[in-house]
């Protein structure tokens, strides 16, 4: 017994000595939704900041110790309930990485802390950030995160099966640019796929291949029907009903002309990998980060020699060619203590830097954050970021940031699967939308 | 009940001494009882309770779980205004200044910050005020002093600030007295019209039962739930489950041991292993669909591949898991027929048929009673084996009700959680629950069961 009071008041005089010698000890705990394999810098990026930190402190004369816990999620669903559920019991982690659209809801909650108050956007690295993406993580007049990353979502093509339907060399280099002035719509593609099965050249069923799960990208096709998620100007968020039925519309009509299968939705991500990499498919969306993992996991070699891109065709005269940006950001928990947060901030801040970031953008194939970083040596070199940062990413937009968003998206999601699957056809489905979004968010969004 | 009913009962309330006789056994029971009591309360009641309060709020993400705050945002500001609130009262609520004067150098000192950064404030700004706060940032980093810390800097620039934008206040008189010194020529009435609205927790509403009331997916719901719990209930947990009871009785014991054993192995299989299982079993190049391919017929993914065949993977599934529960019950039941009935019948000519349905059968009523009650109750509440495996598609088509209310409340997409309208859907199954379980105890005359015995064992 004596013995352990001893150590006891060994060890508290020990602390406190160590405490004079203000050597500080943190653990910065990461949590990265939607974090498969190649994007594992989204987490490393702060441990390679946490190295600089230290060895800057140690330049000052300071003892300063962080350990980096990271936390990755490959899915969205799960990441979410368990920040959410871990923030109400005050149990967050230190820095989040998420889609920039949770910065509406998860503010109003109290669950994050703005990060402006923690570092200087006009000093480097942040002043390097491209405005837009710091726009995006802006809502309320606060700048509530850090941009990580930014990317265009794509519709891809299949070279070989265009050649086999007779389309020349021109014909196919072209695509681009004539999906880009409109002159080429999605009922083209669909016409397009349906002539490669006829022939023989895709199985039946297989022209088209959607994402198979809820994503940003399905607000594409809206746009692509003219639809506006919310007003530029005040924010608002707008129902567009005629476009939610275009949009619904395409989907299934490219189901009765058997492009694309009734419950294509709800298919394994693996299958649908597999089948974009072998190149199974005529055309298929995704996003520019796809192309990594088709050529780390899935054995694609030749992505220029086999893949045509393009944006996401327009759908009729109201609508334009468009891609959607889905920027995340590093945000800050407001569970951690004010010193927590403050170390955390100023690790976002280093982890920013081009040249680390350009880790993350090259090995994920994800769009850099600023002009600086594309002229890294490791971003510059590399082919597919350079063509995709020319085609796509200045047609690229971001879904709004408003905390009611989420309902319209649920809303507009159920109505596509209900349509997809033949429930209900699209007039209904887009008018149950119109309806079920203006009763829960009464005054706070346009019918049109 | 009148106080003549029971004589014996009025025999002893009057003798004292067996009163004292009685009361260690009742205090016996209640301490025995205790623990099933603090059990039910903290894991039956209080949760009903809550969800039953929750079902009448607008609880979700945005409005966070615990209490609210009160902040003024600018979206709010321009929510208000689209209100009709008058563009002067706005303009006044959202007004920001920074005055460096002896009262805002003195906050500062008493808030901890460094002193001789102070005293550089005091000799460059002292009179001083600023129209943004951004200007007032900018200029003290160019003080000497200033911290090296872009928190501190900022933490301390905030003291000089007069603003109420972005601030968190806990109280509503908080954020009231605040308006009425940053902006008093606000009225009282506009002022509190802004206060109320800057509440950020959840709010009380019957708005969720509206909705579940008049949205068309409601319906589309209600007939998949009838769907599952039917065909599950009708073609397993009860058909399967007498199926398999009756042929095991007529089996050889050991044999039917085994069997029986084999068919536990669904329930007692954890249940996401069970839900692997079956995705190995129906998946593309999974035990089925090669199965299927071998003989000719159509092989794809039967799990989620097309509507019919998700809705019978779903059904048998689960049925799987519940036949065994209807095997046991059922076997058990049998065993208690009198063997002598059956010798009887085997000497009048009886085949095996006609015993299943003129001697079995009949004795079978309240087993099976049982067993529909129970597993009724079970499949309307339960969804995790749908979310491990079809998870309610293709599309929306194999969404039942429970599965609806976790997603809603716990687990979407979107992060949307939406706790109130998840509560309202959950308060429907617990009343729905309820009164099939007082329907149920009727059918079983649950009186007679537990009333006193006829007569003495």
């Amino acid at each position: 017994m004596t013995f352990h009071m001893k150590s006891a008041a060994l060890a508290a005089l020990l602390g406190s000595v160590a405490f004079a010698a203000a050597a500080e000890d943190y653990t910065i705990t990461v949590w990265s939704g939607g974090t498969g394999d190649s994007s594992n810098y989204r987490i490393d990026a702060i441990s390679i900041a946490a190295e600089q930190m230290m060895r800057e402190a140690k330049v000052r004369g300071e003892d300063l110790n962080i350990t980096v816990e990271g936390q990755a999620w490959s899915g969205w669903d799960d990441f979410k309930q368990a920040v959410t559920l871990a923030s109400e019991a005050e149990n967050a982690p230190d820095i989040i990485v998420s889609g920039h659209e949770d910065i509406g809801p998860w503010s109003e909650a109290g669950l994050i802390r703005p990060i402006e108050d923690y570092v200087y956007f006009d000093t480097w690295p942040l002043n390097t950030i491209y405005p837009n993406l710091i726009q995006t993580a802006s809502f309320n007049g606060q700048i509530w995160g850090v941009p990580q990353d930014a990317e265009a979502r794509v519709m891809f093509w299949s070279i070989p099966a265009l050649e086999a339907i007779g389309w020349s060399r021109d014909e196919i280099e072209s695509l681009a640019d004539r999906v880009q002035s409109g002159e080429f719509t999605l009922a083209d593609m669909v016409d397009t796929v349906k002539q490669m099965q006829d022939e023989g050249v895709i199985e039946p069923g297989m022209g088209f291949g959607p994402r198979v799960s809820n994503g940003p990208d399905y607000w594409q096709f809206y746009q692509s029907f003219g639809g506006e998620m919310a007003d530029p100007e005040t924010g608002k968020l707008i129902v567009d009903t005629a476009a939610l039925e275009g949009m619904y519309g395409f989907f299934a009509d490219a189901v009765e002309q058997d492009v694309v299968s009734q419950t294509h939705l709800g298919t394994e991500w693996d299958v649908w990998h597999q089948n974009a990499a072998a190149g199974n498919y005529g055309a298929w969306h995704g996003g520019t980060w796809h192309k990594a993992q088709w050529q780390n996991q899935f054995g694609l070699e030749d992505f220029f020699g086999e893949v045509q891109y393009t944006l996401i065709p327009a759908g009729n005269e109201a609508g334009r060619a468009n891609s959607i940006t889905h920027p995340l950001v590093y945000l800050l928990s407001a569970t951690s203590t004010e010193d927590e947060s403050a170390i955390a901030a100023e690790l976002i801040a280093m982890a920013s830097a081009p040249d680390i970031n350009a880790l993350h953008a090259v090995k994920s194939a994800h769009l850099g954050i600023s002009e600086d970083e594309t002229q890294v040596p490791l971003y510059a070199g590399d082919e597919w970021l350079a063509a995709a940062s020319e085609r796509l990413a200045p047609h690229t937009n971001a879904i709004p940031n408003n905390s009611d968003f989420g309902t319209f998206w649920t809303a507009m999601y159920q109505g596509l699967e209900s349509s997809w699957t033949g429930a209900t056809d699209p007039a209904e489905a887009a008018q149950n939308v119109a309806d079920s979004v203006k009763k829960s968010l009464g005054d706070n969004v346009v019918v049109r | 009940m009148s106080s003549f009913a029971d004589p014996t009962l009025e025999g002893a309330r009057s003798s004292r001494p067996s009163r004292a006789r009685r009361a260690p056994v009742s205090r016996l029971g209640l301490i025995l009882m205790a623990p099933a009591m603090l059990l039910l309360t903290l894991f039956f009641f209080l949760p009903v309770a809550l969800t039953g309060v929750f079902a009448f709020t607008d609880l979700s993400t945005s409005t966070g779980i615990g209490r609210g705050d009160y902040v003024v945002t600018p979206n709010l500001l321009r929510e208000l205004g689209d209100r009709g609130m008058s563009s002067a009262d706005l303009e006044a609520v959202s007004r920001a200044s920074v005055t460096v004067d002896a009262e805002t150098i003195e906050r500062a000192r008493a808030a901890g910050v460094d002193g001789r950064f102070l005293d550089d404030i005091e000799g460059d700004f002292l009179g001083r005020s600023f129209d943004a706060p951004s200007d007032f940032e900018r200029d003290l980093r160019r003080l000497r002093t200033a911290p090296r810390r872009a928190r501190d800097l900022k933490s301390a620039a905030a003291l000089f600030e007069t603003s109420v934008l972005n601030q968190r206040f806990t109280t509503s008189d908080g954020l009231s007295a605040k308006l009425e010194t940053l902006a008093p020529e606000v009225t009282p009435a506009a002022r509190a019209q802004i206060v109320d609205a800057s509440y950020t927790g959840a709010r009380f509403t019957t708005e969720n039962f509206e909705r579940l009331a008049t949205q068309k997916e409601t319906a589309r719901l209600v007939a998949n739930t009838f769907l599952y719990v039917g065909a599950t209930l009708s073609l397993f947990n009860v058909g399967l489950g007498l199926f398999l009871a009756v042929v095991l009785f007529y089996t050889p014991k050991g044999m039917s041991s085994l069997f029986s054993t084999l068919w536990l192995l669904p329930r007692i299989t954890p249940v996401v292993l069970y839900a692997v299982m079956w995705k190995w079993f129906t998946w593309e190049g999974g035990f089925l669909p090669i199965l299927a391919e071998q003989v000719g017929l159509p092989s794809f993914n039967y799990m989620k591949g097309s509507v019919v065949t998700a809705w019978a993977t779903m059904i048998t599934l689960n049925g799987f898991i519940g036949a065994s529960f209807g095997l046991i019950l059922f076997s058990g039941a049998l065993r208690a027929i009198p063997v002598q009935q059956l010798w009887a019948s085997e000497v009048d000519g009886a085949s095996r048929w006609q015993q299943v349905r003129r001697i079995i059968l009949p004795q079978m009523r309240w087993p099976i009673l049982f067993v529909t009650a129970y597993q009724t109750l079970s499949l309307l509440s339960s969804y995790e084996q749908i979310w491990l495996t079809t998870n309610g598609g293709p599309g929306r088509t194999t969404t039942v009700w429970a599965l609806e209310a976790f997603k809603t409340a716990l687990s979407n997409y979107t992060g949307n959680l939406e706790y109130g309208m998840g509560a309202a859907m959950a308060l429907v199954l617990v009343v729905v629950g309820l009164v099939l379980s007082l329907i149920y105890l009727r059918l079983f005359k649950f009186n007679e069961l537990v009333g006193r015995p006829k007569i003495e064992i």
